[in-house]
Protein backbone atom coordinates (compact mmCIF):
# COMPACT_ATOMS: atom_id res chain seq x y z
CA UNK A 1 0.00 0.00 0.00
CA UNK A 2 1.16 3.59 -0.35
CA UNK A 3 4.32 4.56 -0.97
CA UNK A 4 5.67 0.96 -1.58
CA UNK A 5 8.57 1.58 0.76
CA UNK A 6 6.45 0.74 3.85
CA UNK A 7 7.38 -2.12 5.50
CA UNK A 8 4.46 -4.87 6.91
CA UNK A 9 4.43 -4.77 10.34
CA UNK A 10 6.15 -1.73 11.40
CA UNK A 11 4.18 0.93 13.33
CA UNK A 12 3.75 4.08 11.18
CA UNK A 13 6.10 6.20 13.44
CA UNK A 14 8.89 4.00 12.76
CA UNK A 15 8.60 3.73 8.92
CA UNK A 16 11.16 4.88 6.86
CA UNK A 17 10.79 8.03 5.20
CA UNK A 18 10.25 7.51 1.47
CA UNK A 19 13.29 8.32 -1.40
CA UNK A 20 13.37 9.66 -4.76
CA UNK A 21 12.73 13.23 -5.84
CA UNK A 22 8.84 12.98 -6.52
CA UNK A 23 8.00 10.34 -3.50
CA UNK A 24 10.42 12.06 -0.68
CA UNK A 25 8.27 15.75 -1.50
CA UNK A 26 6.37 16.52 1.15
CA UNK A 27 2.77 14.57 1.99
CA UNK A 28 0.86 17.76 1.40
CA UNK A 29 2.78 19.35 -1.43
CA UNK A 30 2.31 16.13 -3.63
CA UNK A 31 -1.54 16.59 -2.40
CA UNK A 32 -2.05 20.13 -3.63
CA UNK A 33 -0.20 19.01 -6.81
CA UNK A 34 -2.60 16.03 -7.35
CA UNK A 35 -5.70 18.01 -6.56
CA UNK A 36 -5.03 20.60 -8.83
CA UNK A 37 -4.05 18.04 -11.89
CA UNK A 38 -7.91 16.99 -10.68
CA UNK A 39 -9.36 20.42 -11.44
CA UNK A 40 -7.27 21.40 -14.12
CA UNK A 41 -8.41 18.35 -16.38
CA UNK A 42 -11.89 19.04 -15.25
CA UNK A 43 -12.33 22.88 -15.67
CA UNK A 44 -10.11 23.61 -19.04
CA UNK A 45 -12.80 21.76 -21.40
CA UNK A 46 -11.38 21.22 -25.09
CA UNK A 47 -8.22 19.02 -25.34
CA UNK A 48 -5.80 20.98 -23.86
CA UNK A 49 -6.69 20.88 -20.17
CA UNK A 50 -6.87 16.88 -20.05
CA UNK A 51 -3.73 16.40 -21.95
CA UNK A 52 -1.36 19.06 -20.11
CA UNK A 53 -2.16 17.09 -16.89
CA UNK A 54 -1.72 13.93 -18.78
CA UNK A 55 1.68 15.07 -19.83
CA UNK A 56 2.54 15.91 -16.58
CA UNK A 57 1.41 12.80 -14.84
CA UNK A 58 3.01 10.56 -17.24
CA UNK A 59 6.75 12.77 -16.63
CA UNK A 60 5.69 12.47 -12.46
CA UNK A 61 5.17 8.54 -12.81
CA UNK A 62 8.19 7.96 -14.62
CA UNK A 63 9.98 9.94 -12.10
CA UNK A 64 8.36 8.30 -9.11
CA UNK A 65 8.91 5.32 -11.33
CA UNK A 66 5.19 3.96 -10.82
CA UNK A 67 5.17 1.77 -13.88
CA UNK A 68 2.84 -1.02 -13.89
CA UNK A 69 1.51 -0.66 -10.55
CA UNK A 70 -1.05 2.50 -12.31
CA UNK A 71 -2.09 -0.07 -14.44
CA UNK A 72 -5.26 -1.06 -11.60
CA UNK A 73 -6.33 2.04 -11.49
CA UNK A 74 -6.40 2.68 -15.43
CA UNK A 75 -8.29 -0.50 -15.79
CA UNK A 76 -10.67 0.65 -13.06
CA UNK A 77 -11.87 3.70 -15.61
CA UNK A 78 -12.42 0.93 -18.58
CA UNK A 79 -16.48 0.97 -17.52
CA UNK A 80 -17.38 4.15 -17.53
CA UNK A 81 -14.70 5.41 -20.40
CA UNK A 82 -16.54 2.32 -22.42
CA UNK A 83 -19.75 3.91 -21.26
CA UNK A 84 -18.83 7.47 -22.20
CA UNK A 85 -17.38 6.46 -26.07
CA UNK A 86 -20.38 4.39 -27.05
CA UNK A 87 -23.26 6.46 -25.73
CA UNK A 88 -21.39 9.76 -27.00
CA UNK A 89 -20.21 8.53 -30.27
CA UNK A 90 -23.45 6.75 -31.07
CA UNK A 91 -26.35 9.30 -29.65
CA UNK A 92 -24.66 12.88 -29.50
CA UNK A 93 -27.71 14.46 -29.37
CA UNK A 94 -28.12 17.27 -32.81
CA UNK A 95 -25.14 15.73 -34.07
CA UNK A 96 -25.67 14.79 -38.18
CA UNK A 97 -22.10 14.66 -39.19
CA UNK A 98 -21.54 11.02 -39.93
CA UNK A 99 -18.77 9.06 -39.62
CA UNK A 100 -20.48 5.70 -41.42
CA UNK A 101 -23.79 3.85 -40.53
CA UNK A 102 -23.87 0.83 -39.50
CA UNK A 103 -27.54 -0.32 -39.19
CA UNK A 104 -29.83 1.45 -37.24
CA UNK A 105 -26.47 2.75 -35.69
CA UNK A 106 -24.71 6.26 -36.56
CA UNK A 107 -21.87 7.36 -35.27
CA UNK A 108 -21.07 10.70 -35.86
CA UNK A 109 -17.30 12.91 -35.79
CA UNK A 110 -19.09 15.54 -33.05
CA UNK A 111 -19.97 12.78 -30.92
CA UNK A 112 -16.63 10.81 -31.23
CA UNK A 113 -14.41 13.98 -30.59
CA UNK A 114 -17.09 14.49 -27.07
CA UNK A 115 -16.47 11.17 -26.21
CA UNK A 116 -12.25 11.16 -26.41
CA UNK A 117 -12.21 14.80 -24.38
CA UNK A 118 -14.20 13.31 -21.81
CA UNK A 119 -12.50 10.30 -21.65
CA UNK A 120 -9.08 11.72 -21.40
CA UNK A 121 -10.48 13.84 -18.84
CA UNK A 122 -11.57 10.39 -16.67
CA UNK A 123 -8.23 9.21 -17.50
CA UNK A 124 -6.39 12.13 -16.04
CA UNK A 125 -8.28 12.34 -12.92
CA UNK A 126 -8.02 8.55 -12.30
CA UNK A 127 -3.79 8.84 -12.96
CA UNK A 128 -4.07 11.86 -10.55
CA UNK A 129 -5.41 9.95 -7.82
CA UNK A 130 -3.11 7.18 -8.82
CA UNK A 131 0.31 9.14 -8.66
CA UNK A 132 -0.79 10.50 -5.29
CA UNK A 133 -2.16 7.12 -3.49
CA UNK A 134 1.10 5.05 -4.93
CA UNK A 135 3.47 7.55 -3.61
CA UNK A 136 1.65 8.61 -0.17
CA UNK A 137 0.46 7.31 2.47
CA UNK A 138 -2.72 8.22 4.35
CA UNK A 139 -1.03 8.08 7.45
CA UNK A 140 1.77 10.13 6.33
CA UNK A 141 -0.53 12.97 5.08
CA UNK A 142 -2.56 13.05 7.48
CA UNK A 143 0.56 13.70 10.43
CA UNK A 144 1.38 16.23 8.50
CA UNK A 145 -2.12 18.05 7.90
CA UNK A 146 -2.34 17.80 12.03
CA UNK A 147 1.30 19.47 11.98
CA UNK A 148 -0.19 22.67 10.11
CA UNK A 149 -3.40 22.59 12.18
CA UNK A 150 -5.93 21.22 10.53
CA UNK A 151 -8.30 20.35 13.25
CA UNK A 152 -8.24 16.93 15.00
CA UNK A 153 -11.61 15.90 14.05
CA UNK A 154 -10.75 15.81 10.73
CA UNK A 155 -7.43 14.07 10.83
CA UNK A 156 -9.03 11.67 12.97
CA UNK A 157 -11.50 10.74 10.85
CA UNK A 158 -9.67 10.77 7.61
CA UNK A 159 -6.93 8.20 9.67
CA UNK A 160 -9.75 5.98 10.92
CA UNK A 161 -11.57 5.60 7.95
CA UNK A 162 -8.45 4.53 6.30
CA UNK A 163 -7.97 2.20 9.05
CA UNK A 164 -11.90 0.74 9.30
CA UNK A 165 -12.55 0.32 5.49
CA UNK A 166 -10.59 -3.38 5.87
CA UNK A 167 -11.76 -4.52 8.75
CA UNK A 168 -15.28 -4.22 7.73
CA UNK A 169 -14.26 -5.61 4.38
CA UNK A 170 -12.83 -8.55 6.23
CA UNK A 171 -16.30 -8.43 8.61
CA UNK A 172 -18.43 -8.36 5.27
CA UNK A 173 -16.31 -11.35 3.82
CA UNK A 174 -17.18 -13.16 7.13
CA UNK A 175 -20.90 -12.24 7.10
CA UNK A 176 -21.86 -13.57 3.45
CA UNK A 177 -20.43 -16.56 4.05
CA UNK A 178 -22.02 -17.37 7.31
CA UNK A 179 -25.43 -15.98 5.88
CA UNK A 180 -24.38 -18.71 3.00
CA UNK A 181 -23.69 -21.38 4.75
CA UNK A 182 -27.32 -20.48 6.56
CA UNK A 183 -29.21 -20.31 2.75
CA UNK A 184 -28.61 -16.57 1.47
CA UNK A 185 -30.56 -16.80 -1.92
CA UNK A 186 -27.96 -15.37 -4.23
CA UNK A 187 -28.79 -16.78 -7.47
CA UNK A 188 -32.29 -16.73 -7.13
CA UNK A 189 -35.49 -14.46 -8.50
CA UNK A 190 -35.10 -10.92 -7.48
CA UNK A 191 -37.12 -10.42 -4.79
CA UNK A 192 -35.44 -13.47 -3.45
CA UNK A 193 -32.10 -11.79 -3.51
CA UNK A 194 -33.98 -8.60 -2.05
CA UNK A 195 -34.89 -10.25 0.85
CA UNK A 196 -31.01 -10.86 1.55
CA UNK A 197 -30.57 -7.29 1.75
CA UNK A 198 -31.07 -7.36 5.27
CA UNK A 199 -29.46 -10.18 6.69
CA UNK A 200 -26.19 -9.03 5.09
CA UNK A 201 -26.89 -5.31 6.15
CA UNK A 202 -28.06 -5.34 9.64
CA UNK A 203 -25.24 -8.05 10.91
CA UNK A 204 -22.49 -5.97 9.35
CA UNK A 205 -23.77 -2.38 10.37
CA UNK A 206 -24.53 -3.63 14.27
CA UNK A 207 -21.42 -5.39 14.24
CA UNK A 208 -19.61 -1.78 13.42
CA UNK A 209 -22.13 0.30 15.46
CA UNK A 210 -20.99 -1.89 18.43
CA UNK A 211 -17.17 -1.04 17.99
CA UNK A 212 -18.54 2.76 18.44
CA UNK A 213 -19.37 2.77 22.05
CA UNK A 214 -15.95 1.07 23.24
CA UNK A 215 -13.62 3.21 20.90
CA UNK A 216 -15.48 6.47 21.91
CA UNK A 217 -14.81 5.33 25.62
CA UNK A 218 -11.06 4.65 24.50
CA UNK A 219 -10.80 7.89 22.89
CA UNK A 220 -12.12 9.49 26.03
CA UNK A 221 -9.76 7.96 28.25
CA UNK A 222 -7.18 9.17 26.47
CA UNK A 223 -7.48 13.04 26.11
CA UNK A 224 -9.13 12.83 22.88
CA UNK A 225 -11.04 15.87 23.45
CA UNK A 226 -8.52 18.10 25.23
CA UNK A 227 -7.71 21.01 23.90
CA UNK A 228 -4.01 22.23 23.08
CA UNK A 229 -1.64 21.11 20.36
CA UNK A 230 -0.31 17.65 20.08
CA UNK A 231 3.63 17.10 19.38
CA UNK A 232 3.68 15.30 16.23
CA UNK A 233 5.87 12.43 15.92
CA UNK A 234 7.43 12.20 12.78
CA UNK A 235 8.31 15.42 10.68
CA UNK A 236 7.96 15.64 6.94
CA UNK A 237 10.76 17.48 4.73
CA UNK A 238 9.74 20.69 4.32
CA UNK A 239 11.30 23.98 3.24
CA UNK A 240 10.96 27.11 1.22
CA UNK A 241 11.21 25.94 -1.97
CA UNK A 242 8.17 23.25 -1.55
CA UNK A 243 6.20 26.37 0.07
CA UNK A 244 6.98 28.02 -3.10
CA UNK A 245 5.73 24.80 -5.36
CA UNK A 246 2.76 24.56 -3.28
CA UNK A 247 1.53 28.08 -3.45
CA UNK A 248 2.31 28.47 -7.48
CA UNK A 249 0.29 25.11 -8.18
CA UNK A 250 -2.65 26.12 -5.81
CA UNK A 251 -2.68 30.43 -7.53
CA UNK A 252 -1.98 29.32 -10.85
CA UNK A 253 -4.97 26.34 -11.04
CA UNK A 254 -7.10 29.05 -9.51
CA UNK A 255 -6.21 31.44 -12.62
CA UNK A 256 -6.34 28.96 -15.38
CA UNK A 257 -9.72 28.02 -13.89
CA UNK A 258 -11.18 31.60 -13.57
CA UNK A 259 -9.87 32.23 -17.24
CA UNK A 260 -11.15 29.24 -18.42
CA UNK A 261 -14.47 30.12 -16.90
CA UNK A 262 -14.05 33.55 -18.33
CA UNK A 263 -13.34 32.22 -21.91
CA UNK A 264 -10.15 33.91 -22.35
CA UNK A 265 -8.76 30.15 -23.24
CA UNK A 266 -11.09 29.88 -25.90
CA UNK A 267 -8.44 29.98 -28.49
CA UNK A 268 -6.57 26.89 -27.17
CA UNK A 269 -7.68 23.31 -28.75
CA UNK B 1 -21.59 26.86 17.92
CA UNK B 2 -23.00 24.83 20.63
CA UNK B 3 -25.21 23.56 17.89
CA UNK B 4 -22.57 22.93 15.91
CA UNK B 5 -20.25 21.41 18.05
CA UNK B 6 -22.84 19.05 19.48
CA UNK B 7 -22.91 17.38 16.12
CA UNK B 8 -18.94 16.42 16.39
CA UNK B 9 -19.14 14.95 19.86
CA UNK B 10 -16.58 12.43 20.49
CA UNK B 11 -19.20 9.17 19.52
CA UNK B 12 -20.34 11.16 16.45
CA UNK B 13 -16.53 11.72 15.36
CA UNK B 14 -16.24 7.69 15.89
CA UNK B 15 -19.19 7.26 14.23
CA UNK B 16 -18.66 8.70 10.83
CA UNK B 17 -15.58 6.60 10.05
CA UNK B 18 -17.90 3.41 10.62
CA UNK B 19 -20.63 4.90 8.75
CA UNK B 20 -17.87 5.73 5.38
CA UNK B 21 -16.85 2.37 5.70
CA UNK B 22 -20.63 1.06 5.53
CA UNK B 23 -20.42 3.21 2.40
CA UNK B 24 -18.41 2.02 0.75
CA UNK B 25 -18.41 -1.81 1.74
CA UNK B 26 -21.88 -2.45 2.11
CA UNK B 27 -23.00 -1.24 -1.46
CA UNK B 28 -20.30 -3.18 -2.90
CA UNK B 29 -21.30 -6.23 -1.12
CA UNK B 30 -24.97 -5.89 -1.71
CA UNK B 31 -23.65 -5.59 -5.38
CA UNK B 32 -21.41 -8.70 -6.06
CA UNK B 33 -23.26 -10.81 -3.75
CA UNK B 34 -26.39 -10.27 -4.65
CA UNK B 35 -26.41 -8.92 -8.19
CA UNK B 36 -29.06 -6.61 -7.55
CA UNK B 37 -28.73 -2.98 -9.37
CA UNK B 38 -29.01 -1.00 -5.93
CA UNK B 39 -26.12 1.92 -4.98
CA UNK B 40 -26.74 1.27 -1.15
CA UNK B 41 -24.06 3.91 -0.92
CA UNK B 42 -25.77 6.23 1.50
CA UNK B 43 -26.69 3.99 4.45
CA UNK B 44 -23.92 5.24 6.52
CA UNK B 45 -24.23 8.97 5.54
CA UNK B 46 -28.10 9.10 6.48
CA UNK B 47 -27.47 7.07 9.43
CA UNK B 48 -25.11 9.88 10.83
CA UNK B 49 -27.10 12.66 9.46
CA UNK B 50 -30.24 11.19 11.45
CA UNK B 51 -28.29 10.55 14.33
CA UNK B 52 -25.86 13.39 15.24
CA UNK B 53 -27.54 16.07 12.65
CA UNK B 54 -27.11 17.79 8.88
CA UNK B 55 -23.65 19.30 9.37
CA UNK B 56 -22.41 15.83 10.50
CA UNK B 57 -24.14 14.14 8.06
CA UNK B 58 -23.67 16.19 4.92
CA UNK B 59 -19.36 16.05 6.30
CA UNK B 60 -19.63 12.19 6.32
CA UNK B 61 -21.52 12.04 2.71
CA UNK B 62 -18.67 14.57 1.24
CA UNK B 63 -15.96 12.62 3.21
CA UNK B 64 -17.11 9.65 2.73
CA UNK B 65 -16.69 10.52 -1.44
CA UNK B 66 -13.22 11.99 -1.69
CA UNK B 67 -11.95 9.38 0.75
CA UNK B 68 -13.46 6.21 -1.35
CA UNK B 69 -12.00 7.86 -3.97
CA UNK B 70 -8.19 8.54 -2.64
CA UNK B 71 -7.96 5.51 -0.09
CA UNK B 72 -5.53 3.19 -1.10
CA UNK B 73 -6.70 0.12 -2.54
CA UNK B 74 -10.35 1.17 -2.92
CA UNK B 75 -9.10 4.23 -4.62
CA UNK B 76 -10.38 5.41 -8.11
CA UNK B 77 -13.27 5.55 -9.99
CA UNK B 78 -15.65 8.11 -10.44
CA UNK B 79 -17.40 8.55 -7.03
CA UNK B 80 -15.30 11.64 -5.65
CA UNK B 81 -17.03 14.42 -7.99
CA UNK B 82 -20.44 13.44 -6.55
CA UNK B 83 -19.23 14.13 -3.27
CA UNK B 84 -21.55 17.61 -3.15
CA UNK B 85 -24.34 15.05 -3.89
CA UNK B 86 -23.67 12.84 -1.01
CA UNK B 87 -23.44 16.32 0.88
CA UNK B 88 -26.49 16.85 0.10
CA UNK B 89 -28.06 13.50 0.97
CA UNK B 90 -26.39 13.98 4.20
CA UNK B 91 -27.83 17.28 4.97
CA UNK B 92 -31.66 16.12 4.22
CA UNK B 93 -30.85 13.16 6.60
CA UNK B 94 -30.34 15.73 9.39
CA UNK B 95 -33.54 17.73 8.05
CA UNK B 96 -35.05 14.05 8.84
CA UNK B 97 -33.33 13.51 11.80
CA UNK B 98 -34.79 17.01 13.27
CA UNK B 99 -38.21 16.03 11.90
CA UNK B 100 -38.10 12.43 14.27
CA UNK B 101 -39.37 11.08 10.71
CA UNK B 102 -37.27 7.87 11.76
CA UNK B 103 -39.03 7.27 15.12
CA UNK B 104 -41.45 4.48 15.32
CA UNK B 105 -45.35 5.11 14.83
CA UNK B 106 -47.11 2.20 16.72
CA UNK B 107 -50.36 2.46 14.76
CA UNK B 108 -53.94 0.46 14.42
CA UNK B 109 -57.23 0.57 12.75
CA UNK B 110 -57.99 3.65 10.74
CA UNK B 111 -54.40 5.31 11.62
CA UNK B 112 -52.74 2.29 10.43
CA UNK B 113 -54.90 2.73 7.08
CA UNK B 114 -54.21 6.12 6.41
CA UNK B 115 -50.66 5.74 6.49
CA UNK B 116 -50.72 2.62 4.08
CA UNK B 117 -52.87 5.61 1.82
CA UNK B 118 -50.42 8.16 2.34
CA UNK B 119 -47.52 5.35 2.13
CA UNK B 120 -49.02 4.36 -1.50
CA UNK B 121 -49.96 7.63 -3.00
CA UNK B 122 -46.31 9.19 -2.81
CA UNK B 123 -44.81 5.80 -4.94
CA UNK B 124 -47.60 6.80 -7.06
CA UNK B 125 -47.30 10.15 -7.36
CA UNK B 126 -43.68 9.72 -7.70
CA UNK B 127 -44.37 6.84 -10.80
CA UNK B 128 -46.84 9.63 -12.63
CA UNK B 129 -44.97 12.52 -12.30
CA UNK B 130 -42.38 9.91 -14.66
CA UNK B 131 -45.53 8.74 -16.35
CA UNK B 132 -46.46 12.20 -17.64
CA UNK B 133 -43.66 14.32 -17.64
CA UNK B 134 -43.24 16.21 -20.64
CA UNK B 135 -39.45 15.73 -20.17
CA UNK B 136 -39.78 11.58 -20.89
CA UNK B 137 -42.52 12.00 -23.09
CA UNK B 138 -42.23 14.82 -25.80
CA UNK B 139 -40.01 13.71 -28.74
CA UNK B 140 -38.70 17.45 -28.64
CA UNK B 141 -37.08 17.08 -25.55
CA UNK B 142 -36.43 13.64 -24.73
CA UNK B 143 -38.59 10.58 -24.46
CA UNK B 144 -38.36 7.14 -23.35
CA UNK B 145 -38.77 3.74 -25.14
CA UNK B 146 -42.30 2.47 -24.41
CA UNK B 147 -40.58 0.01 -22.34
CA UNK B 148 -39.40 2.47 -19.89
CA UNK B 149 -42.75 3.30 -18.94
CA UNK B 150 -44.02 0.03 -18.67
CA UNK B 151 -41.19 -0.93 -16.10
CA UNK B 152 -42.16 2.45 -14.70
CA UNK B 153 -45.67 1.28 -13.43
CA UNK B 154 -44.34 -2.40 -12.70
CA UNK B 155 -41.83 -0.95 -10.49
CA UNK B 156 -44.43 1.64 -8.77
CA UNK B 157 -46.98 -1.32 -8.21
CA UNK B 158 -43.84 -3.13 -6.51
CA UNK B 159 -42.97 -0.55 -4.22
CA UNK B 160 -46.65 0.20 -3.52
CA UNK B 161 -47.51 -3.15 -2.49
CA UNK B 162 -43.99 -3.45 -0.41
CA UNK B 163 -44.74 -0.03 1.17
CA UNK B 164 -48.02 -0.78 2.29
CA UNK B 165 -46.84 -4.87 3.76
CA UNK B 166 -44.05 -2.93 5.56
CA UNK B 167 -46.55 -0.68 7.43
CA UNK B 168 -49.43 -3.10 8.02
CA UNK B 169 -46.81 -6.01 9.11
CA UNK B 170 -44.75 -4.06 11.57
CA UNK B 171 -47.93 -1.82 12.28
CA UNK B 172 -45.67 1.26 12.00
CA UNK B 173 -47.40 4.47 10.82
CA UNK B 174 -43.93 5.36 10.49
CA UNK B 175 -43.10 3.45 7.33
CA UNK B 176 -45.28 6.39 5.38
CA UNK B 177 -42.72 9.20 6.63
CA UNK B 178 -39.78 6.84 5.86
CA UNK B 179 -40.99 6.36 2.28
CA UNK B 180 -41.52 10.24 1.60
CA UNK B 181 -38.22 11.27 3.16
CA UNK B 182 -36.12 8.36 0.69
CA UNK B 183 -37.80 9.39 -2.03
CA UNK B 184 -37.53 12.87 -1.65
CA UNK B 185 -34.21 12.70 -0.91
CA UNK B 186 -33.93 10.45 -3.76
CA UNK B 187 -35.10 13.35 -6.28
CA UNK B 188 -32.99 16.01 -4.98
CA UNK B 189 -30.33 13.71 -5.35
CA UNK B 190 -30.63 13.16 -8.99
CA UNK B 191 -31.53 16.78 -9.72
CA UNK B 192 -28.03 17.49 -7.90
CA UNK B 193 -26.43 14.86 -9.53
CA UNK B 194 -27.36 15.76 -13.47
CA UNK B 195 -25.21 18.63 -13.67
CA UNK B 196 -22.30 16.96 -12.68
CA UNK B 197 -22.90 13.64 -14.20
CA UNK B 198 -23.19 15.71 -17.67
CA UNK B 199 -20.39 18.20 -17.02
CA UNK B 200 -17.88 16.13 -15.95
CA UNK B 201 -18.60 12.76 -17.06
CA UNK B 202 -20.54 13.25 -20.64
CA UNK B 203 -23.40 12.17 -19.12
CA UNK B 204 -23.01 8.66 -17.99
CA UNK B 205 -21.40 6.53 -14.74
CA UNK B 206 -20.25 3.37 -16.01
CA UNK B 207 -22.66 1.29 -14.76
CA UNK B 208 -26.07 -0.23 -15.58
CA UNK B 209 -28.23 3.21 -15.43
CA UNK B 210 -26.60 4.05 -18.48
CA UNK B 211 -29.08 1.86 -20.48
CA UNK B 212 -31.28 4.46 -19.18
CA UNK B 213 -29.05 7.34 -20.13
CA UNK B 214 -28.47 6.09 -23.72
CA UNK B 215 -32.24 4.95 -24.19
CA UNK B 216 -33.27 9.09 -23.04
CA UNK B 217 -30.11 10.41 -25.90
CA UNK B 218 -31.63 8.14 -28.22
CA UNK B 219 -34.57 9.79 -27.93
CA UNK B 220 -33.32 13.47 -28.23
CA UNK B 221 -32.77 14.57 -24.79
CA UNK B 222 -29.84 16.55 -23.95
CA UNK B 223 -26.61 15.61 -21.86
CA UNK B 224 -28.16 17.46 -19.05
CA UNK B 225 -31.63 16.03 -19.38
CA UNK B 226 -30.51 12.68 -20.53
CA UNK B 227 -28.56 12.60 -16.73
CA UNK B 228 -31.56 14.14 -15.51
CA UNK B 229 -34.00 11.40 -16.77
CA UNK B 230 -31.71 8.55 -15.40
CA UNK B 231 -31.04 10.29 -11.93
CA UNK B 232 -35.04 10.78 -11.32
CA UNK B 233 -35.64 7.67 -12.65
CA UNK B 234 -33.35 5.13 -10.45
CA UNK B 235 -32.75 7.92 -7.40
CA UNK B 236 -35.77 7.41 -5.61
CA UNK B 237 -35.67 4.23 -5.65
CA UNK B 238 -32.58 3.72 -4.30
CA UNK B 239 -32.74 6.40 -1.48
CA UNK B 240 -36.26 4.92 -0.97
CA UNK B 241 -34.89 1.20 -0.16
CA UNK B 242 -31.77 2.81 1.70
CA UNK B 243 -34.41 4.73 3.85
CA UNK B 244 -36.17 1.97 5.01
CA UNK B 245 -33.29 -0.09 5.74
CA UNK B 246 -31.66 2.97 7.95
CA UNK B 247 -34.89 2.62 9.52
CA UNK B 248 -35.11 -0.93 10.53
CA UNK B 249 -31.51 -1.07 11.46
CA UNK B 250 -32.60 2.17 14.12
CA UNK B 251 -35.42 0.36 14.90
CA UNK B 252 -33.26 -1.88 15.92
CA UNK B 253 -30.73 -0.39 18.20
CA UNK B 254 -31.51 -0.30 21.92
CA UNK B 255 -33.10 3.28 23.13
CA UNK B 256 -30.23 3.16 25.51
CA UNK B 257 -27.41 3.20 22.67
CA UNK B 258 -30.01 5.73 20.25
CA UNK B 259 -29.99 8.33 23.18
CA UNK B 260 -26.51 8.71 23.37
CA UNK B 261 -26.34 10.49 19.96
CA UNK B 262 -27.13 14.48 19.49
CA UNK B 263 -30.50 13.43 17.84
CA UNK B 264 -31.38 10.53 19.46
CA UNK B 265 -34.48 11.50 21.96
CA UNK B 266 -36.07 12.10 18.52
CA UNK B 267 -35.96 8.43 17.29
CA UNK B 268 -37.12 6.48 20.40
CA UNK B 269 -40.01 5.99 21.26
CA UNK B 270 -42.40 8.75 22.33
CA UNK B 271 -42.92 8.43 25.80
CA UNK B 272 -39.18 6.53 26.25
CA UNK B 273 -36.96 9.54 25.46
CA UNK B 274 -34.42 9.69 28.55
Amino acid sequence: MGSGSARAGLPEFVQPLPIGPYRSLNPTTKGVIAVSEALIAFAVRGWTGPLAVLAALVLTAAVARLGRSLLPFLIATVPLTASILLVNTFLFPGATDRIVSIGPFTPTWTGLTAAVQATLRVVAFAMSVAVLVLTTRPDELVADLERRGAPRGVTFVIGATVRTIPRVVQRAREITEAQRARGLDTEGRVWRRVRGILPLAAPLVFGSLNEVEEQTMALEARAFSARGHRTPLRLFPDGAGQRGLRWSVALGTALVIVLSIAGTLAFLP
Amino acid sequence: MTWLSRQFSTRVLVLIPVAIAINIVLGYTVQTVLKLPIYLDSIGTILVGVLAGPIAGAATGAASNIIWQYAPGIGGGTIGPFAITAAVIGLLAGLWGYLAVYRPRPASGARLWLAVAVGVAIILLLASRIYNNPAYTDPNIGGYPDWVFVAAIGIAVVASLAVASFILIRRDAAGAWVAAAGALTGIVAAIVSAPIAAYVFGGVTGSGTDLIVAALRQGGADVYNASLGQGLFSDPIDKTITSFVVFIILASLSDRVLARFPLGERIVRAGKAA
